[in-house]
């Protein structure tokens, strides 16, 4: 790296592999590493950094998606925690909303709540809904639970109680005596982490977030601690699981935004890739080697959820990127029931012993397995590292598949293909169809190391006319944490009948969030003319239970506009309308941006005219096609921009391999994506 | 059935798992849309049927008490209507004597056509918050006939040929006390059924209509045979058991029996109700769906990776017996409570036959459903509008084989059925809630615990013309254990009134309430499983540093003496010595005790020397709980129940795993 260049850094902590991405300015251009993730995370990102030649007095700024808070809490490696909640209350978070997640076995229990009931501890104080205080905080009992607490050495509180959403002055109260008699210890109070109605939401948040402040409060301190002791002299932004990055402050305050981090990355890495081509409405699927994570975005924005956990039972408020997981990946294992169908996954091979093609075993037919007998995947990757056995693929096919249902070991590989690629399909619709998306509309973004392989064909299943393959689909999440803005979500209750919502209320409720905001961003150091402040209300017909968003400009002066449009938002994803039902504001968001440097991704000059020789010909079975077709492979590396041809083909990479079927279009575009252009797509709605 | 498949296996596996899509669209779309808070905590249900009727998908996410009922409402709209159903005709139906379970659940079915060909059913049921009758939420404990109970809806066309007939809306939703809820619901219900029929089209467009209707079949025909293979691999025998109703006041106090013998017959499960009691003077009886919908229910956690459909359903013979009795209770006997009283018993009662033929899979008795309601005049604004305040709890499942039972959680009834939060509550009702906690020493003691209970309390801040209704079950036929496991604990809701307290009992409506009453109730925990004195001392004080269990009944129910370290920082330790003494001395004790009089029990009670917990669990003796009255048949009847649970596993009697819970359980056979 040359002295006088800047570079931008990301980095992804997954659970396998930590990527390092790191983009030299101006050129724009791409280097990339790929280290095993240390069981100190931070060594892992600091070799990487080393591998991949970054000089961290030069780096302009450093992102990060990692899955440091998601597994605290899925291994329950969590510091020693307590929770100060009404009395009468303490069993709020164990009771949860007292559903399984498993309906019908009786044998699967939902994971005990994070902090045990022991050291839930309550105190007489009581608020009602109103917001009216009917008992003060009993202040000799907080006092005394504060210096058990001390005596049982625990390092994080959750204070939790009852109506505190509307009254938060009895949790402030027991937060100051908690600050008094333990002072290094972090408190989180669920006025402060999520002033919103509904008890067991608004404490589960809470206990997230004050379990996982100490850890991801010391992570990222000494992240930035051993950044700086090299030189780096920027912040350290830290994405979060709504899509936006926050400053190392802000993270240890609100920890639990960090859950999901990972997948959230992903997301906006695909809305990227589409936004560059053009494409407001993209479908993300980002497939691993034992599951594929969907997304959505419309209209440029990702979907947002509040409803998701990580642990079933244990919901996790903060508006998130809305991703759908299932269990098909390159590794996941197709299998015959008992009573004879064919199945795939969700059980994966995962990377020990793996698909059959990796030598280790010859029983377990696997989606990889299916796409070396197809041709699909050659049996020498691009770069050589690996060797993929393709008797032990067809061995295996033949034994777990073939045999049981008397087909040949290529239909059965196709067969096992095709169910993988519906099951995809369903999730997608799961995700997208119902609410009245219409695929022609989306672009389909296929990353993740066997996305490219499955693209075409889910494009085709699902109408969707185009599909996008970004550079680097093995790593392309990392680069989606360069691809975002700082963001807070900031929001509060107001609840009553739209039409007699006081417009001067509203507009008093959205002032006070904004000069949270402006306080928030102006401590990161964004200055004024960098922060965007979108304002959005949610609102349902009265008696529903679930709220839509509708954006509303500013200055509030008349409910009408924003009840109008949510009659039309309702009657466009829902498909139908109540004009005459009272519709209720439920609650005014507001969402600050504070624009951040971005990473350009470099461009090329579309000069490419004509096509490079292929590395290799070799048949290949497509979905499509009876019989194998003789097929060119080509290395990626190789097609410059504007190269244009029609498959079959098969594009090969270091850390991906892309299937063109045949009669389907390739462009390479001017930032070396593959685009693909699906013939004969037809529309799907009756 | 089929032994071989018309499709590919490919086109067979995506049909299959595109159905399951779309009943689970039509999921989402309720829950995106839905008014009532019954049908957002789940209590909900979707299925596609084919023109027979026949259910080819249910939701993966179903509430258990509607599984097994979908198939019969859809045949009795074809049945009612033959010939005269027509594209764009949408029909509803509440009707329990018609294969409904209770009124509440209205549901809509769609017929959905190719051309003019009818090809299947779309069929959205949810559980509307009030359907009229003369108890808000309509569920009226004390009603004998169906008449004052609330709307009922034989199978109607609400939509005919595209046209809605909002006349007959009005009609229906005129009757109850949330009206603009019941038309939002009956939309958002209207748009799910839609989902379906969009979705289906989208597939016979790419698929052909053919494919499709083989797949219908195909579908029933491969869970058919998946569930007859594994049945085939059980032993051949038969099994019975009896589980009770607390009492049917046509008769006086005396448990009510449900009895259900199993017969496992190659790759056929047979079932017997036939010999249960005549249908009971309560609204706790059951229409011949929802007892099947308990037969199923009861299965169906036995195979719990077997998709549901009609499939499934054609595996199992089932004779509930002649018309008449509280399994299968004719129009126009009341049967709104069958969830509370027939259901849960049902379900139970296979639980643990099924724990003998899969000991693995065991577990005792689960806590029973229970709901309370008040309702009136909400005097907190000028304007007095009606609430309703209308409570489910979590409760605590059987003790497992190897495991205890899980925690608060919701009814067996449905596993998915959530329960509310307070702050929602506080603010739509005049309802304060004191307390929501786990109660201490809910879990039926046994060497592998009953999961806990839960209690919750309340205040009337300020109502007017307001009353309270129980649909509950259990304050006498106690939740039980097996395998020696010991019972949980009554239910019933307790009423102060200034110094008054008063026991109001487990079944009762229409009881005057006023601001400033305080009423509070438990759930039960699970029964236990194993002898408690078996269980390790070192998991007893573990429950007791976290207060599942008391230091009290440590000693009484575990034989476990348990020493204070440090309270502050929960330490405690294991008296071993004393334990063993303990122990020693239960076991010498405990059939004794099963005998004693049972009026000089009834005497201590009253007295303050013995609690409810002593009683039911050492003393097999059952009260009246409020004034402490004997009911003598009823302990005769629980004290033979414990007898046959409990007694042979002390004493090392019964064979192997599988508990000896049945009347005459004949040995397995092999086959």
């Amino acid at each position: 790296v040359a002295r006088d260049a800047q570079t931008v850094v990301a980095v992804d902590v997954g659970g396998t592999f930590t990527d390092v991405c790191v983009m030299t300015r101006p050129s724009g251009s791409l280097n990339v590493a790929k280290v095993p993730t240390t069981a100190d995370p931070i060594e892992g990102v600091l070799g990487g950094l080393t591998e991949a030649g970054v000089d961290l007095e030069h780096m302009a700024l450093f992102c990060h998606g990692t899955t440091v808070a998601t597994n605290a809490l899925i291994t329950r490696r969590l510091p020693a925690s307590a929770m100060v909640t009404t009395r009468g209350f303490r069993d709020v978070i164990e009771i949860r909303r007292s559903t399984r997640d498993d309906l019908w076995d009786a044998y699967k229990d939902v994971a005990p709540p994070y902090i045990r009931r022991r050291d839930r501890l309550e105190v007489r104080e009581r608020i009602d809904y109103a917001g009216q205080v009917l008992e003060p905080l009993d202040e000799d009992e907080a006092r005394l639970a504060a210096r058990l607490l001390k005596r049982r050495g625990v390092q994080a509180v959750a204070v939790c109680f009852i109506n505190s959403y509307a009254n938060p002055a009895n949790e402030r109260r027991m937060c100051e005596i908690l600050a008094e008699e333990l002072p290094d210890v972090a408190v989180s109070a669920s006025s402060d982490v999520l002033p919103e109605i509904f008890e067991h939401e608004r404490f589960s948040t809470t206990v997230t977030n004050a379990i996982l402040g100490p850890l991801v409060g010391g992570y990222v301190r000494r992240l930035g601690g051993r950044l700086r002791d090299g030189g780096y002299r920027g912040d350290v932004l830290i994405l979060h699981s709504g899509g936006g990055v926050m400053t190392d402050e802000a993270a240890s305050r609100l920890a639990a935004r960090l859950a999901g981090s990972g997948i959230a990355a992903g997301a906006v890495a695909s809305r990227e890739v589409a936004r560059l081509c053009g494409y407001p409405n993209a479908i993300g699927l980002d497939m691993g080697g034992t599951s594929a994570d969907i997304s959505l975005v419309y209209e440029g924005e990702a979907r947002i959820t509040t409803d998701w956990f990580i642990e079933y039972g244990y919901p996790i408020r903060f508006p998130s990127i809305e991703v759908l997981t299932i269990g098909a990946g390159g590794g996941s294992i197709a299998w015959i029931d008992e009573a004879g169908s064919l199945r795939n996954g969700p059980q994966s091979a995962g990377a020990d012993p793996g698909p059959a093609c990796y030598g280790n075993q010859r029983e377990q037919p696997t989606n990889t397995d299916a796409n070396v007998v197809l041709g699909r995947l050659g049996e020498t990757l691009v770069g050589g590292a690996m060797r993929l056995d393709r008797a032990a693929a067809e061995d295996a096919v033949r034994a777990g598949i073939a045999e049981p249902l008397a087909f040949s070991v290529e239909e059965a590989a196709r067969a096992v293909i095709r169910v993988a690629n519906a099951n995809m399909a369903d999730a997608v619709r799961l995700i997208s169809l119902r609410r009245g998306y219409d695929p022609r509309d989306f672009a389909l973004v296929v990353f993740g190391g066997a996305g490219p392989l499955h693209g075409a064909d889910l494009a085709r299943e699902l109408s969707i006319p185009t599909v996008l393959v970004p550079p680097n689909p093995g790593i392309w999440s990392a680069l989606g944490c360069l691809q975002v803005d700082i963001r807070h979500d900031l929001s509060v209750m107001l609840l009553g009948a739209a039409s007699e919502v006081d417009p001067q209320e509203v507009e008093e409720r959205f002032a006070e969030l904004e000069q949270q905001a402006h306080e928030l961003l102006g401590a990161e150091g964004i200055p004024e003319d960098g922060m965007r402040l979108e304002r959005s209300i949610d609102m349902r017909y009265l008696g529903q239970w679930r709220s839509m968003t509708i954006p509303v400009g500013a200055p509030v002066t008349s409910l009408e506009p924003a009840i109008a449009e949510f009659h039309a938002e309702h009657e466009r994803v829902h498909n139908y309308r109540r004009d005459d039902a009272p519709v209720e504001v439920y609650r005014l968001n507001l969402r600050a941006l504070g624009a951040v440097d971005k990473a350009e991704l470099p461009t090329y000059a579309r000069d490419g005219k004509g096509l490079p020789a292929p590395r290799e010909r070799r048949p290949v079975l497509f979905d499509a096609v009876e019989s194998p077709v003789d097929t060119p492979v080509f290395d990626r590396s190789s097609l410059p921009a504007g190269a244009a041809f029609e498959g079959p083909a098969v594009i090969d990479q270091l850390d991906s391999t892309t299937v063109v079927p045949p009669g389907v279009r390739v462009e390479i575009d001017e930032w070396l994506n593959i685009r693909m252009t699906m013939p004969d797509v037809r529309s799907e709605s009756a | 059935m089929s032994t071989r498949s018309r499709l590919d296996p490919v086109t067979f596996e995506v049909l299959k798992n595109a159905f399951a899509a779309i009943v689970d669209q039509m999921a989402e779309q309720i829950l995106r849309t839905c008014h009532s808070f019954v049908i957002y905590a789940r209590d909900f249900s979707s299925a596609l049927c084919d023109r027979d009727g026949n259910t080819i998908m249910q939701g993966s996410q179903d509430i258990a008490v509607h599984v097994g009922t979908l198939h019969l409402t859809a045949k009795a709209v074809l049945d009612q209507f033959k010939d005269d159903i027509q594209p764009g005709d949408v029909f509803a139906i509440n009707d329990p004597y018609l294969g409904g379970t209770h009124f509440n659940d209205v549901r809509i079915v769609r017929p959905i056509f190719v051309g003019d060909e009818l090809i299947a059913l779309a069929q959205s049921n949810g559980h509307w918050a009030d359907v009229g009758g003369t108890v808000p939420g309509s569920f009226d404990i004390n009603a004998r006939e169906h008449f004052g109970e609330g709307l009922r809806i034989p199978p109607i066309r609400i939509i005919d040929q595209g046209k809605l007939r909002r006349d007959l809306i009005k009609m229906i939703s005129s009757n109850t006390r949330a009206p603009a809820d019941v038309e939002g619901d009956c939309e958002a219900q209207l748009e799910a059924t839609l989902v379906a029929e969009r979705e289906l089209h989208r597939l016979i467009g790419k698929y052909g209509k053919e494919t499709i209707l083989v797949g219908f079949e195909e579908v029933q025909d491969y869970v058919e045979r998946l569930t007859r293979l594994r049945v085939a691999e059980l032993p051949d025998g038969v099994w019975e058991t009896e589980d009770y109703i607390d009492v049917d006041p046509n008769e006086g106090e005396g448990l009510v029996p449900i009895r259900v013998r199993l017969e496992i017959d190659g790759d056929t499960i047979k079932y017997d109700l036939s010999n249960s009691h005549k249908a009971v003077g309560s609204f706790l009886n059951a229409g011949f769906g929802a007892s099947f919908s308990g037969i199923v229910g009861g299965t169906k956690t036995f195979f719990p990776d077997v998709p549901l459909n009609s499939g499934f359903y054609r595996v199992m013979e089932v004779n509930l017996g002649p018309e008449g009795s509280v399994v299968n209770a004719p129009w126009p006997i009341a049967v709104t409570g069958f969830c509370s009283g027939p259901y849960e018993k049902i379900m139970n009662a296979l639980f643990e036959l099924w724990s003998q033929i899969m000991p693995e899979r065991a577990m005792a008795c689960s806590f029973n459903l229970e709901y309370l309601l008040v309702g009136g005049r909400d005097a907190r604004s000028e304007a007095r509008p009606i609430f309703m305040w209308y409570d489910w709890m979590a409760g605590g499942w059987g003790g497992r084989n190897g495991k205890d039972g899980a925690n608060a959680t919701a009814p067996v009834f449905g596993a998915g059925l959530a329960v509310q939060p307070l702050e929602g509550q506080e603010r739509l009702t005049p309802v304060l809630t004191s307390t929501h906690e786990i109660l201490i020493d809910s879990g039926g003691p046994g060497q592998f615990r009953g999961g806990v209970g839960v209690r919750k309390g309340g205040r009337l801040t300020a109502v007017e013309g307001t009353v309270m209704s129980y649909s509950c079950d259990r304050a006498r036929s106690i939740t039980w254990g097996i395998n020696g496991g010991l019972p949980s604990y009554p239910h019933g809701v307790w009423l102060r009134r200034g110094e008054e307290e008063t026991f109001l009992g487990a079944a009762f409506s229409n009881v005057p309430v006023h601001t400033g009453d305080v009423f509070w109730r438990p759930s039960a925990g699970g029964g236990g499983f194993g002898d408690p004195l078996e269980r390790d001392p070192e998991r007893v004080k573990d429950d007791v540093v976290d207060e599942y269990v008391s230091v009290k009944r440590a000693r009484l129910d575990y034989g476990v003496v348990l020493r204070e370290v440090d309270r502050e920082l929960a330490e405690y330790e294991v008296d071993a010595e004393a334990t063993e003494r303990e122990r020693a001395e239960i076991r010498d004790q405990r059939e004794k005790w099963l005998e004693e009089d049972p009026e000089a029990i009834a005497a201590r009670y009253r007295a303050g020397e013995l609690d409810m917990m002593d009683l039911v669990r050492r003393y097999g003796v059952i009260l009246d709980w409020g004034p402490g009255e004997l009911l003598p048949k009823t302990t005769v009847g629980f004290r033979a129940m414990l007898a046959r649970r409990m007694v042979p596993h002390w004493r090392g009697e019964a064979a192997g795993a599988g508990t000896d819970g049945g009347r005459e359980a004949s040995a397995p056979a092999a086959r």
